[in-house]
């Protein structure tokens, strides 16, 4: 029975609304764009914390990542051949880390050389990056065919190497990769395995130092300090600059999440000894992700705020037509209450008005949202994600707009005076 | 069965410092069945008296039994029921819901007097029927003609099968064809055994009513009784 009575109410509701379709629209576009931004909003925030998770869980939370780094000021005159410009991380850097940084729970190498990589007559210019057994799996770097790297191959120096899948397509071969050989800096080496593509965010890229083009080969450490050394000749122009860098890389393991903030600063307070210049960096991404949240706290207040000010303005332009409508019914409304309508079913026709209006404004807000979240992902390098209770939520937020703003217009309705509203022309 | 009985009526406005005495101890009571014309100049009254009896509005003092109840001291919510289901009324202007339809505007009433939707459509279409407006069921009231708005007004007024039909002026704004219409049908009620009180201050039509009632300055200074009906009745 009330079901039928609470379906009707709303249909009179949705009847009246459609009298007047422009007005009605026009009284909507506050709910719109108030719903637009909480929906557009929802979905960026949920977005941006679901990039941070996925980029910690690349890096590993309980990682520190030093690099090292050219110092600006040690580029010399273009006129002095043969320049050697030694910066960076030392073998000794890492010795000490290991022995005074008690958190310390392991500590990866990475050696990286650019080497021109010749497959019979194609020739790729490459980064190759020595690295320990053990930094394959940090970095979820898994094997799609063939092996990966193994302690073995470390022992004896094998000259293998592992490969990515752009790689393979860029030597452009139709030939099986695996056991293929390839000449490396003029040393053979065996391909034993191909990665499988893993799209790293360019976050990562910057902070693991590979390359967009997926052209990395991995080799043993041990195999690339043997056989490359630590020195880097770049011929670019006609000059030749060369560089020493003991470690290019190394990756601290910290041994829980607590101590990761505390051992990166025994860690730059360390490597700040041994280094007259800043030729490092470290990358902590515990810190990373601290920042982004962050940021991101500032982004979800200014949302916040955008859309409340927005379904504030709705729904003032909401009570406001409501006001105008009632003035202009007090006729109708006067009839009604003559034929035995009480204050609270007048105050429940408009209460219903207000909140179908809104909620009609929500669902078009909605919408809205949706295609503006599409475009958002577009042309910005956000990520979006959208759950189908966001809809339902806004929904909820609207309809408490309608009820919230037309209780005022409502009971202004509920309160006339029948003799009034009657004779009123 | 009386219908209406009112006794030691009176009504006061509060105006500034003074209070302005508008109904001062009336006392009028109506038969079932009976058709009564309250006449008397504008300001006699007969407005606030109207309002009492279809309790829209509350007296000062005095009590008013409607169908065998005391509506003088019920609440703003028991009127609006007791409105629902014991009075009808026909307006001078009609007062449709302009955005509902004329079957829709019957249902108003049955609608506030939680009737069924699927009772309401029966009760409305059988009323609109014998009105003469079975035609007229989906149509807008802008779309109507004065007679046939004040038809739909009576139907709507006899949907909810009152006690008490109250009309104030019902042909104020009728053209002289249709105010007749509109009148026979009242006669027409009348003789099928329907309680009419209606207010006009046009003596010709109170002519035709049995039973007149006429008001001077809040005071009942004329009531032709039901004897004088009973006459009418007679001579017809």
């Amino acid at each position: 029975m009330w079901i039928e009575r609470a379906v009707e109410i709303l249909v009179l509701g949705l009847r009246s609304l459609m009298r007047n379709k422009l007005r009605s629209f026009l009284t909507m576009l506050g709910m719109i764009f108030g719903v637009g931004s909480v929906i557009t909003m929802l979905a960026v925030g949920a977005g941006a914390r679901h990039e941070i998770l996925a980029r910690i869980q690349e890096l590993g939370v309980r990682n520190l990542i030093v690099n090292s780094v050219k110092p600006p000021e040690t580029t010399k005159p273009a006129s002095e051949e043969g320049w050697f410009d030694v910066y960076g991380l030392t073998f000794e850097d890492a010795d000490y880390v290991l022995a005074t940084i008690p958190t310390v729970e392991r500590l990866l190498r990475v050696n990286k050389v650019r080497k021109r990589v010749w497959h019979g007559s194609k020739r790729l210019e490459c980064a190759v990056l020595g690295v320990e057994p053990g930094h394959l799996e940090m970095f979820r770097l898994e094997v799609d065919r063939g092996r990966p790297l193994t302690d073995t191959d470390a022992e004896t120096e094998a000259k293998v190497c592992l490969v990515r899948r752009d790689f393979v397509r860029q030597l452009e071969t139709i030939d099986d990769p695996i056991g293929m050989w390839l000449q490396i800096g003029g040393f053979p080496f065996q391909i034993v395995g191909v990665l499988a593509a893993e799209e790293f965010r360019s976050h990562t890229r910057k902070a693991l130092a590979i390359d967009s083009r997926g052209q990395e080969v991995y080799v043993p450490y041990s195999t690339s300090m043997r056989t490359f050394g630590t020195v880097t000749a770049i011929e670019r122009g006609g000059t030749r600059e060369s560089s020493q860098v003991d470690l290019d890389q190394m990756i601290v393991s910290v041994d829980s999440a607590e101590a990761v903030f505390p051992t990166a600063q025994m860690l730059s307070a360390l490597l700040e000894c041994f280094h007259e210049t800043r030729d490092y960096e470290i990358v902590v991404p515990l810190e990373l992700l601290q920042q982004s949240e962050e940021t991101q706290k500032v982004f979800n207040f200014v949302m916040i705020l955008i859309a409340s000010i927005s379904l504030l303005v709705g729904g003032i332009g909401i009570a406001n037509i409501m006001l105008a409508t009632i003035t202009e019914r007090t006729k109708e409304i006067g009839v009604r209450r003559a034929l035995g309508a009480r204050r609270r079913d007048i105050m429940l026709q408009f209460l219903t008005e207000t909140t179908v209006l809104a909620a009609v404004g929500g669902l078009f807000g909605s919408v809205i949202g949706l295609v503006g979240i599409q475009g958002i992902v577009r042309w910005t390098e956000w990520e979006a994600i959208v759950e189908p209770h966001y809809v339902l939520v806004s929904l909820l937020i609207s309809c408490t707009v309608g009820v919230v703003f037309g209780v005022f217009p409502a009971r202004r309705a509920a309160l006339m005076d029948p003799i009034a509203a009657l004779r009123y022309e | 069965m009386t219908v209406l009985a009112l006794s030691g009526i009176c009504k006061d406005y509060p105006t500034g410092e003074e209070v302005l005495r508008v109904l001062r101890d009336v006392d009028l009571s109506v038969e079932e069945g009976e058709f009564v014309g309250v006449i008397g100049a504008s300001g006699s009254g007969k407005t606030t008296l109207m309002n009492i009896l279809g309790c829209l509005d509350r007296p000062t003092r005095g009590t008013y039994h409607l169908d065998g109840r005391d509506v003088a001291s019920l609440d703003d919510d028991r009127l609006a029921v007791v409105r629902s289901r014991s009075v009808g009324f026909v307006f001078q202007s009609f007062n449709l819901i302009p955005q509902l339809t004329v079957l829709e505007n019957v249902e108003v009433p049955l609608f506030y007097d939680h009737v069924r939707r699927g009772e309401r459509r029966g009760r409305c279409l059988e009323l609109l029927e014998s009105v003469g407006l079975a035609q007229r069921l989906g149509h807008y009231p802008p779309q109507l003609s004065g007679g046939e708005s004040q038809r739909t007004a009576i139907a709507r007024a006899l949907v909810n099968r009152p006690a008490l039909v109250l009309c104030d002026e019902p042909t104020g704004n009728l053209d002289r064809k249709s105010g007749e219409e509109v009148l026979a049908l009242f006669h027409a009620l009348h003789g099928a055994g329907r309680t009419i009180v209606m207010v006009t201050h046009n003596t010709e039509i109170a002519r035709a009513i049995p039973r007149v009632v006429e008001l001077r300055d809040g005071r009942v200074v004329r009531d032709s009784g039901r004897g004088a009906a009973r006459r009418v009745q007679a001579e017809a």
